[in-house]
């Protein structure tokens, strides 16, 4: 609750940072915020190119199989490397100024949905475009990018956090992330999965997500309600347990950075 | 014609509703109750595993600093009290505690109402930004919403004499351009309570006066300040009260001419 509070009391310095997050990742560049779009397009043109082209398989329409999976998963990827960042980058105006320090990992996570949010108007094109199409089930969208938030905020409260005592952490996070790429179900689909394995890679909160995103876009099926909720609930323990660990945490912010 | 009316009437309920906050806590403005905080040590910040390791048995022992030993202080709204002693007694991490910057390792500070730190003044100040870009985002981290901004930045550029040069980037501006802009936001952000860290240094004489005279003037409404000085001057003139802090204690606490003559008989 009192997040809630401090959030709504300290909306502005949330706006200024999110914009500044946004802006100052092009910063410098001649086209600026416009690489955003740019970003995703490249990548889908360089997919595009590879697999039907030198990586052949079985899978039709792979390009698009591939996208409709890895923007999401770059989404939770660039959050989580730029959150456990996030409070020592910071660290000059902690040391000087009180504010809820909660805002710095929230508007890194924020920034990176707004990312996220134009990479999917592409996705939408062409998904459009490529003859796959779109249908009622990309309502449920919204769902599936609730849930993902939840559980992105949970992880960025504990990894914005504990990065400040041990840097360490940064790099863990980096080979933990690519060691997870694979184990999520994202140039592979679930079915190559040996049965026997199969329980474990649920083991991932990334896996029904992911999966969640591609029967809404590239399936259009329902997706695993029952796996999405247990990671709902799983993200909102995450949720509760960052949180309080930051709390405890963030007490010691100035004295270590 | 309607909107000024409404403008109006939503003023006057605000100022009502502030009223009642204000006769709601009174009481106090700040509650230091036995606070201890001591900081540890880094001589050479053992900071990978391996150094850890291998100073393991070095490191044990006596390498934290008391800074702080067992402080009490209340501080009623509208007083303005002055924290005095000499280098290295506590005052500023005091502060620092009662910004909530950082915390104590024990006892509890309690603090009503909304603070504004004149401890680091131009914190988060953006060298590329605008001064008027830079006003807003050093105004956002004290907590103030855009339309509250929007209503003061006239003054906060006029307060900083600085209207010709507001919108060029800050890297331009001289260090004492730099205080100014800073402190003209720090003071105009409608905080209850102030703290400030011997911060009126800033510019020149006609500057430092106008600053002194805004003090006075904030004091006159009723707003609670806390004020480190070595300057018994600026204590006698400003201060109900004076904290005395010698070595993390407190040593003497009082009416401001009564302390500051016993401090300069010690330390004078």
């Amino acid at each position: 609750m009192k997040l809630i509070k401090d959030l709504y009391q300290y909306r502005e310095l949330l706006k200024t940072n999110i914009k500044k997050e946004i802006r100052g990742k092009y910063k410098g560049a001649w086209l600026g915020v416009l690489w955003s779009f740019l970003n995703p397009l490249l990548m889908l043109a360089v997919y595009a190119i590879i697999f039907p082209l030198i990586l052949k398989n079985d899978i039709p329409h792979y390009t698009m199989f591939l996208f409709t999976a890895m923007m999401p998963w770059n989404f939770f990827t660039s959050t989580v490397n730029g959150c456990s960042y996030s409070i020592i980058a910071s660290g000059n105006i902690i040391k000087k100024v009180y504010f809820p320090r909660e805002i710095l990992p929230i508007s890194i996570v924020l920034s990176n949905t707004v990312n996220f949010l134009i990479t999917c108007i592409i996705m939408v094109v062409f998904l459009l475009l490529s003859g796959v199409g779109i249908t009622p089930y990309i309502l449920l969208f919204p769902v599936i990018l609730i849930i993902q938030e939840v559980l992105l905020f949970g992880i960025s409260f504990i990894l914005s956090a504990v990065t400040v005592y041990a840097r360490d952490v940064e790099h863990i996070v980096n080979v933990g992330l690519m060691a997870l790429f694979y184990g999520t179900p994202i140039v592979y689909s679930l079915s190559m999965i040996p049965i026997e394995f199969r329980k474990f890679i649920f083991l991932n909160p990334m896996t029904s997500i992911i999966e969640g995103y591609r029967s809404i876009l590239f399936y259009h099926t329902w997706p695993n309600f029952m796996h999405l909720g247990i990671v709902f609930i799983v993200s909102i323990l995450i949720f509760i347990v960052g949180l309080f660990i930051f709390r405890k945490l963030e007490k010691g912010f100035a004295e270590e950075l | 014609m309607y909107q000024s009316f409404l403008q109006f009437y939503m003023n006057f309920a605000i100022m009502t509703l502030e009223g009642v906050a204000m006769k709601k806590t009174n009481e106090l403005a700040i509650e230091v109750s036995h606070v201890y905080k001591t900081f540890k040590q880094y001589y050479d910040k053992a900071n990978t595993l391996k150094e850890k390791l291998l100073f393991f048995k070095k490191r044990s022992g006596n390498d934290c600093l008391k800074i702080l030993n067992d402080i009490n202080i209340t501080i009623s709204k509208g007083e303005s009290v002055a924290l005095i002693g000499t280098n290295g007694s506590g005052k500023s991490t005091l502060l620092k505690l009662m910004t909530k910057i950082i915390y104590p390792n024990s006892g509890k500070i309690i603090v009503n109402g909304k603070v504004a730190s004149l401890l680091e003044l131009g914190a988060g100040f953006h060298p590329d930004f605008s001064g008027r870009e830079n006003i807003y985002f050093n105004a956002s981290i004290f907590g103030m919403t855009k339309q509250q901004i929007d209503n003061r930045i006239d003054d906060i550029i006029a307060f900083s004499e600085l209207e010709d040069f507001i919108d060029n980037p800050v890297r331009t501006y001289s260090s004492g351009m730099y205080m100014r802009l800073a402190f003209a936001v720090a003071i105009n952000v409608s905080a209850d309570i102030l703290l400030i860290d011997e911060i009126l240094a800033v510019g020149d004489q006609h500057f430092q006066e106008k600053c002194f005279a805004k003090i006075k003037q904030l004091k006159k409404e009723g707003k609670t300040i806390v004020f480190v000085s070595h300057s018994m001057e600026q204590v006698n003139e400003f201060c109900d009260r004076a904290v005395w802090l010698y070595k993390g204690s407190v040593k003497k606490i009082g009416a401001t001419k009564e302390v500051c003559d016993e401090y300069l008989k010690v330390c004078g």
